[in-house]
């Protein structure tokens, strides 16, 4: 009885309160953003995704909310039109590979070229370690450091280790994003 | 917006749409959430700009493009079909483009349905660049053999635009374009019932073949294996069903055909089967490219023709329109076919569509005799009023030809023309006309007086300043000449006092023409008169000319006079322009440093370049209509252009001779022989020889070309040995210093005449090449030091009397004929020429081989089994030649001919029929 009293409230938020916010998925190639992408929009992990041409566009549908996700592709050709598709979004999520430990400091490099970007001001950030399965990867801590995440100013910033793979901390990654729907 | 105004362009008269406004509105793209429908207005307005020629700037495009990049997935099937097509447009004006790469693939993929996938793979194609073609591959292998044609279409089109980006990965497709093109496929049945506006409507067309195999042939271009492969594959019946992929193949077969004379007879045969396709495209087509066939036989032609003829009895208007046309092209090149036709072409005549009928007639003056000329003529002047200027020009034209080659029938058609000049019609047509009456002045001399008259009427009254300059000059250059020149006087005055400025002068010239050199004393003075009024003309140039000529009448000595007003000669004007092209062409800036030399040009006498315009004039069918080619054209140039570099090839010649020294003293060059191979094109030396006559003395011009790879021939020579060593004396010889391999090189040797410039030495020359070879040592790319000595024989080559010979132009042959006749010698040849196969193939030699021009149309054989020929010349000393050529065809023992040559000097007529005994 519960239940159908909750989707019928569910119906009402969706047709009357539904909301849309767009959310911007960047990181380095090979990160894992189209894999998170995926299974955020409940699909399957699929292992051998090709490089992402540009960019992909899902929507993710939570309660009267709809997330449209824009996944920019990594490869360094596609980095300078980051800024363009981050302009007026509701949040900006940046994905991280804690596993590759080479290719931890560029990351950091550009996510602070992006952070730098006037356009951007005041849009919440929200780093996401990803690839938590793997053996020698570096925790949540580390990370922080070594991106140094303390420095990015005028924002709200948090930081989270998750696994696309192992579907671990997604919750919280969608509930995160929610909190900024509608602002 | 703004309705009801007179614009006439669609464009702006139906919705006012600003660039800058419709690009402040783009902003709606970045609104959430999106609104389909006010997105797609927005979206058409931009199309709209990009397809009406607008140009965004890269920024706004780009800003535009990124803006509709969010549009992206949205559920409405007709927005994402905009997007893309939008996209599409825009990708060659914005940046960054290949952003949105993976996204359109998304839509291209799938097995739905849905209406936006051609698009979507229309615009991939535009956005993608070289590097990232294989990342789409796959898509695009399936979407080529996709069962929905429009898919299907789309993606081979799209691979024709990436071939040149990424021909190595668009080859990889090959077995599914080969797929696309076989299948017969149609996707009809599934969503007839239910097509809402989301799906792709159905298409049962087979397009889908024409452009999987404009594809193929794009791919297998440089090969010609697999072409031929691919035209029999396709060809076979039943395996294509699009005609227009058809025509694809037969265009192809033709183009096969043309290059390799091996396939000529399966191609042949191919293109048989077609002339009897279901599809009149198809047949039309193969009509076509038979008759451009090279050297296409009588037989092969007559099939073709055959099938067109059936439809000249077509009730669709269209169909015998190309019928007739294709006939009209072949009735250029062979009438004899053609008029089996004759009938069923004549019953078009009268046709109420007048474009078949022009063509129906012209059609006819080319394959019709003498005899049916008179009829076609009274048919005509029916209905020109009824018809576009274009295709009266087109009559016009075919009655020009017809003129030269009957001139038998010129007061006909010379009242024609006078009839149909009185007629409306613009410049064009109207300097059709005149021209062809100019030609008729110019080489049918007994209607000179008559068309004469018929201009000076037309002046009275004729709106173009240019045509009427144009015929004032040739009345001041006939006028003169006729028996009553006071008769052309009144009418020029008359111009004079009525017309503008350019006309008066021109008009001022003309007289002037009259009264210089005048024998008449009254004449003179009423010219004088006239001209002294002319002083008066508020125009300055009207003056000048006035008072130049005044004076120049009152000169006692007519020589001036002769040299500025009765001045025959010209320069030669293929070379004029040639010399004035490069002058003005030039890079280097010092060549302006120095203003263009007109002395440098040549001059020849009105006669020669009569000659030759009149060949020209011949050889030219129709200029204007032009017609219907199939496939690529061909290269080669016709008879027209070949004549005018020839004579541009004689001066270049003489220009080179005089850069050597030595040879300035000899005077001008008299006569240039064209170039005589001495060798077969494959031998290891190619040797050619020009023959240069000088007044005194002889040059052999000798081209060689080594072909020889990594060799170098030094210190070249020949030893060129006349058989008559009395006649000729050798004086020097220029060596080539060295020869590369491939690179040409020239060796002179220059012989005096011995018995003194009158004399018309004839000759056998054997000639032995001298030179010392060296071979390149490959590692330094260098001549080795020494080499060794070596001789060539090459073949000999006779000095003969049509060496002496230039063809000259004389609108009277019997006339120059007793001129001639009554002073000169005459001498008398017969010969039986067995390798000859036709009339028309003797004449075109032995105008050639005598070097004679033929005179009053007789190289356009009238009858196939009969021919007089009669031609004129000037030797190099200036005494005539004419000769009268007899010449009868059995299809036993070939053309047998009786020559009879007539010259003013002595030996010369028994030199010149010994030139090709």
């Amino acid at each position: 009885m519960a239940g159908l009293f909750k989707k019928v409230y569910d119906w009402l938020l969706r047709t009357f309160w539904a909301t849309e916010m767009d959310v911007t998925m960047i990181g380095l190639q090979n990160a894992g953003k189209t894999s998170l992408l995926r299974v955020l929009s409940g699909g399957e992990f699929a292992i051998d995704s090709i490089p992402t041409v540009g960019f992909n566009m899902k929507r993710v549908q939570r309660g009267h909310v709809t997330l449209k996700c824009w996944d920019l592709g990594g490869q360094p050709r596609f980095r300078p039109m980051w800024e363009r598709y981050c302009r007026g979004v509701n949040a900006i999520v940046f994905i991280v590979d804690i596993a590759d430990l080479d290719l931890l400091p560029v990351a950091r490099d550009e996510l602070h070229l992006l952070m730098s970007q006037p356009t951007l001001d005041g849009i919440p950030l929200l780093v996401l370690g990803n690839k938590s399965d793997l053996p020698n990867r570096i925790t949540v801590d580390e990370l922080i450091d070594v991106l140094d995440l303390k420095d990015i100013a005028n924002r709200e910033v948090s930081c989270y280790g998750i696994s696309a793979k192992e579907e671990t901390n997604l919750e919280a990654v969608v509930q995160w994003l929610m909190k900024f729907a509608g602002r | 917006m703004s309705y009801g105004k007179k614009d006439e362009d669609a464009d702006s008269g139906l919705v006012k749409i600003d660039r800058t406004q419709v690009f402040q509105e783009a902003r709606l793209f970045n609104s959430s959430p999106i609104q389909p429908r006010r997105c797609r207005v927005l979206l058409t307005k931009i199309a709209l700009l990009l397809y009406t020629g607008e140009k965004f700037p890269t920024t706004e495009a780009t800003t535009l493009f990124f803006g509709i990049s969010k549009l992206f997935q949205n559920k409405d099937a007709s927005l994402r079909q905009m997007v893309h097509l939008v996209i599409k447009e825009l990708a060659n004006s914005a940046e960054d483009t290949i952003m949105v790469t993976s996204t359109i693939m998304k839509d291209t993929g799938g097995s739905t349905d849905s209406i936006y996938r051609p698009n979507a793979i229309r615009a991939l194609c535009r956005i993608i660049d070289a590097t990232t073609v294989q990342s789409i591959e796959r898509v695009m292998k399936t979407a080529i053999v996709d069962k929905n044609p429009s898919v299907s279409s789309s993606a081979l089109v799209s691979s024709y635009h990436l071939l040149p980006i990424a021909r190595d990965v668009v080859k990889r497709w090959q077995s599914e374009t080969q797929e696309a093109a076989a299948s017969t496929k149609s996707s009809g049945g599934f969503s007839l019932g239910f097509s809402s506006s989301g799906n792709l409507p159905v298409n049962n067309s087979t397009m889908t073949q024409y452009h999987a195999i404009g594809l193929l042939y794009q791919m297998r271009m440089h090969d010609r294996m697999a072409l031929v492969k691919m035209v029999q594959q396709f060809g076979a019946a039943g395996a294509v069903r699009n005609p227009a992929a058809i025509v694809m193949l037969v265009r192809l077969a033709a183009q096969l055909a043309e290059e390799d004379p091996q396939l000529r007879k399966p191609m042949m045969q191919l293109l048989d089967g077609w002339l009897r396709h279901k599809s009149e495209m198809v047949n039309f087509e193969a009509a076509k490219a038979i008759c451009d066939m090279r050297d296409v036989s009588d037989a092969e032609v007559s099939q073709a023709v055959h099938v067109l003829q059936m439809f000249l009895s077509s009730p669709r208007a269209v169909t015998k329109f190309a019928a007739l046309r294709i006939l009209h092209t072949i009735a250029s090149f062979k009438p004899h076919v053609v008029s089996v036709c004759n009938q069923d072409i004549e019953m078009l005549i009268s046709n109420s569509n007048r474009s078949i009928a022009t063509f129906a007639i012209t059609t006819l003056l080319k394959t019709g005799n003498e005899a049916s000329v008179d009829r076609l003529m009274k048919q005509i002047s029916g209905f020109m009023s009824e018809i576009t200027d274009e295709f009266k020009i087109t009559i016009v034209e075919a009655i020009r030809t017809l003129c030269l080659k009957f001139p038998s029938k010129q007061a006909g058609m010379l009242q024609f023309l006078s009839g149909i000049l009185r007629d409306e019609g613009g410049y064009e047509f109207k300097r059709a006309v005149v021209e062809s009456m100019f030609d008729l002045i110019k080489f049918v001399p007994e209607s000179k007086e008559e068309a004469l008259a018929h201009l000076c009427e037309f002046i009275e009254d004729c709106e173009f300043t240019k045509l009427a300059v144009r015929i004032l000059h040739l009345l001041g250059v006939e006028g003169p000449k006729t028996s009553q020149p006071t008769k052309y006087i009144r009418y020029i005055y008359n111009r004079v006092v009525l017309e503008n400025a350019i006309v008066r002068a021109a008009a001022v010239t003309a007289l002037a023409k009259f009264g210089v050199g005048q024998k008449d004393p009254e004449v003179k003075r009423s010219v004088e008169v006239l001209l002294t009024r002319c002083l008066d003309d508020v125009d300055d140039e009207v003056r000048d000319r006035a008072a130049l000529n005044l004076r120049l009448m009152h000169e006692e000595d007519d020589e001036l006079a002769d040299r500025f007003v009765k001045n025959e000669n010209m320069f030669s004007l293929p070379f004029f322009e040639q010399q004035l092209v490069e002058y003005v062409t030039s890079d280097d800036k010092s060549a302006f440093d120095t203003p263009f030399d007109i002395s440098k040009i040549p001059v020849v006498t009105r006669e020669q370049a009569d000659a030759e315009d009149r060949t020209k004039k011949l050889t030219a069918t129709t200029p204007s209509l032009k017609p219907p080619k199939a496939g690529p054209t061909k290269a080669a140039p016709s008879a027209a252009e070949a004549a005018a570099s020839a004579s541009a090839a004689a001066q270049k010649y003489a220009q080179e001779l005089m850069q050597i020294p030595e040879m300035k003293e000899f005077g001008a060059v008299l006569k240039s022989s064209p170039l005589v191979e001495l060798t077969e094109a494959e031998t290891e030396y190619v040797v050619g020889v020009v023959k240069h006559i000088f007044k005194e003395h002889i040059v052999l011009q000798y081209e060689i070309k080594n072909t020889l790879p990594s060799t170098i021939l030094e210190n070249v020579s020949v030893v060129a040995t006349p058989s008559e060593e009395d006649e000729l004396e050798e004086v020097f010889i220029v060596q080539a210093e060295k020869l590369e391999t491939d690179v040409p090189g020239k060796v002179y040797v220059a012989f005096r005449k011995v018995n003194g410039e009158g004399s018309l030495p004839i000759s056998t020359f054997s000639n032995v090449l001298k030179f010392t070879s060296k071979e390149i040592d490959p590692t330094t790319n260098e001549p080795e030091e020494s080499g060794y000595d070596d001789e060539y024989e090459v073949s000999d080559f006779d000095l003969a009397g049509s060496d002496y010979v230039i063809p000259t132009f004389a609108s009277n042959f019997a006339h120059v004929w007793e001129q001639v006749g009554a002073q000169g010698e005459e001498a008398e040849e017969t010969l039986q020429l067995s390798g000859v196969k036709s009339i028309a193939e003797a004449t075109e030699q032995l105008a050639k081989a005598l070097s004679l021009q033929p005179l009053e149309g007789t190289d356009v054989p009238v009858n196939q089994t009969t021919h007089t020929l009669k031609l004129l010349g000037k030797t190099v000393n200036g005494g005539r030649v004419v000769a009268n050529v007899r010449m009868a065809y059995s299809s036993k023992t070939g053309v047998a001919t009786k020559i009879t040559v007539r010259s003013e000097e002595e030996g010369v007529a028994a030199l010149v029929v010994a030139s090709i005994a």
